[in-house]
């Protein structure tokens, strides 16, 4: 039912002096929306920069369409990545970007190209280098969605977006979807924006995959219970708390698993109140606890910070 | 279709960059030198020289920085394998230099026939090359296009992926070689020799030599480029 389409095996990506990807193991399937979730330079655009043969692995192996991608047309005609600081010729407008696309890709849809140009208002005869920063990421979102390559990649596609056009984005990408399946891998750090749309989640940081599960388990994975503090302390017991924050005698603990029906009952009836965890808090939860090994030597996380900035300018 | 000939029509999209602004340059360096050479008294002493036909071969240079440095990272985003980039834009400036040198020989022969184009002007048929028949010239025009072209090309790669310490690297380098050069020269007491191999020189050697450096060039920045990301 599931065929994968991507392969990564014990993937290493190393600069000088920082991993920046670390033991990646991944499988993507045909026909899915995947998110790609985790800290601006956890190691996202460094990941699907390998994927599509536009940067290199240190070391390990990867498989796309059943071959690797380096230089290899017959993989490469079926992807399309547009990165967030994607660069266009300087003499380039809009449409320009669009003619080019159209020459590359097979299923290019020219129509709805336009529509989308409508739809974000994006002016065609201007140049690329002249368009706001929303603008430019509309250039991009496009590309992505119009070029219709099995294989597609939005990288932070939403950044300078106003609120209205990026859901005209969610909203065209998954009518888009629905008639036309295809694998899309959406990077972001706007968690509970893209939420809804993905079917499997992938959460990364400092260069390792913390969590690849299906969106519906991860939903199912953790929840919030809150009243007051000895009642909550006393229905929890010895489950796995994930996060404890309390305002007086409030407390509001996130917790691993879920509750039976049973369980549901008897805490309606201390009157605790049970919700679940979104997605972006049990990303930040995940990723906090990554972290916390390394809290204590705030030197080393200031030296990795400073490192990572300095990656993010050579990339 | 081939997508080493798409990268090629890609490159063409905005038609300025490769045609308009080549047409433009010659067009406006030809007027400007016809103007100055009517604003010069005649003399019995000659032809009136001028070497504005050489604008169009440096903008080429620029063109091949230009044609790496911006439009790879974007062909890498429509995922065009770094081989079929270089050859589109490789082969597509090769078909550009060879109608420019075409047209160089063309308005040679009428610089000619037209006495300087009624002005006693030389422009296109420098006498040092015009002098060799015409597949000689075009030769010549060809060849040098294509190294100053491959040299902004392989410039421009070795920026991509080294930055600017490879580009400065690269730089010191090539001057210490040459320093190197003229030091074993003068210390051997070659000069004289070095300047009769000068004056042997003709459109045929020097073109081959630019022929040489050109294939140099440009395997070098193939190579350069397989590596390179944007």
């Amino acid at each position: 039912m599931s065929t994968p389409i991507v392969q990564m095996s014990n993937v290493f990506k190393r600069y000088r002096a920082l991993t920046a990807l670390e033991d990646i193991n991944l499988t993507l399937n045909q026909d899915k929306i995947y998110g790609l979730l985790g800290r601006n330079g956890a190691g996202k655009t460094t990941l699907m920069s390998i994927l599509t043969a536009q940067g290199f692995a240190s070391s390990g192996h990867v498989n796309v369409f059943g071959e690797n991608p380096y230089e290899n047309e017959k993989v490469l005609r079926r992807i399309c990545f547009i990165r967030e600081s994607q660069k266009y010729p300087d003499d380039f407008h809009a449409k320009h970007a669009f003619k080019a696309a159209a020459l590359f890709y097979k299923n290019w849809d020219n129509d709805f190209a336009l529509q989308l140009v409508k739809d974000f208002e994006l002016p065609l005869n201007r140049r690329i280098k002249k368009l706001s920063r929303g603008q430019l990421s509309a250039v991009g979102v496009i590309i992505g969605l119009a070029s219709r390559a099995e294989l597609t990649f939005f990288d932070e596609p939403y950044l300078g977006l106003d609120a209205v056009a990026r859901q005209l984005f969610y909203d065209r990408l998954l009518d888009d979807y629905a008639e036309f399946p295809r694998t899309i891998v959406l990077s972001s750090h706007l968690i509970d924006e893209v939420a809804n749309l993905l079917e499997h989640v992938i959460i990364i940081d400092k260069g390792k995959i913390i969590l690849d599960d299906d969106a519906d388990n991860i939903r199912g994975s953790a929840l919030t219970v809150s009243g007051t503090g000895a009642r909550v302390e006393s229905f929890i017991g010895n489950r796995t708390v994930l996060h404890r924050e309390g305002i007086g005698a409030l407390v509001s603990i996130t917790l691993e698993g879920q509750l039976s029906a049973g369980e549901r009952r008897e805490a309606q009836e201390l009157g605790l109140d049970v919700s679940p965890v979104s997605l972006q808090q049990f990303v930040i939860r995940k990723t906090l606890d990554a972290g916390a090994g390394l809290e204590f030597d705030a030197e080393s996380q200031a030296k990795q910070t400073k490192k990572a900035t300095r990656m993010g300018a050579i990339r | 279709m081939n997508r080493a000939v798409a990268v090629a029509r890609m490159q063409l999209i905005n038609k300025w960059t490769f045609l308009g602004i080549p047409a433009l340059i010659l067009l406006s360096s030809f007027a400007l030198t016809l103007a100055i050479w009517a604003m010069i008294p005649d003399t019995a002493e000659g032809a009136k020289y001028s070497g504005a036909g050489q604008a169009v071969m440096w903008y080429f240079f620029a063109l091949g920085l230009q044609s790496m440095s911006l439009t790879f990272p974007f062909s890498q985003g429509l995922s065009i394998s770094r081989r079929n980039f270089f050859l589109g834009t490789v082969g597509l400036f090769a078909v550009v230099a060879a109608v420019v040198s075409g047209l160089y020989v063309v308005l040679g022969y009428l610089e000619t026939a037209t006495h300087g184009w009624g002005l006693n002007g030389q422009m296109f048929a420098l006498q040092w090359i015009a002098k060799q028949n015409g597949f000689m010239q075009m030769f010549f025009y060809f060849v040098l296009m294509m190294f100053l072209f491959l040299l902004g090309f392989w410039g421009a790669t070795v920026y991509k992926r080294w930055q600017a310490t490879g580009m400065l690297l690269a730089c010191i380098a090539l001057a210490v070689v040459l320093v190197g050069a003229v030091g074993l020269i003068t210390w051997r007491g070659w000069w004289p020799a070095v300047g009769s191999w000068m004056a042997a020189q003709t459109p045929g050697t020097t073109g081959l030599l630019a022929l040489g450096l050109a294939a140099l060039l440009g395997a070098g920045a193939y190579l350069t480029l397989r590596k390179a990301t944007p």
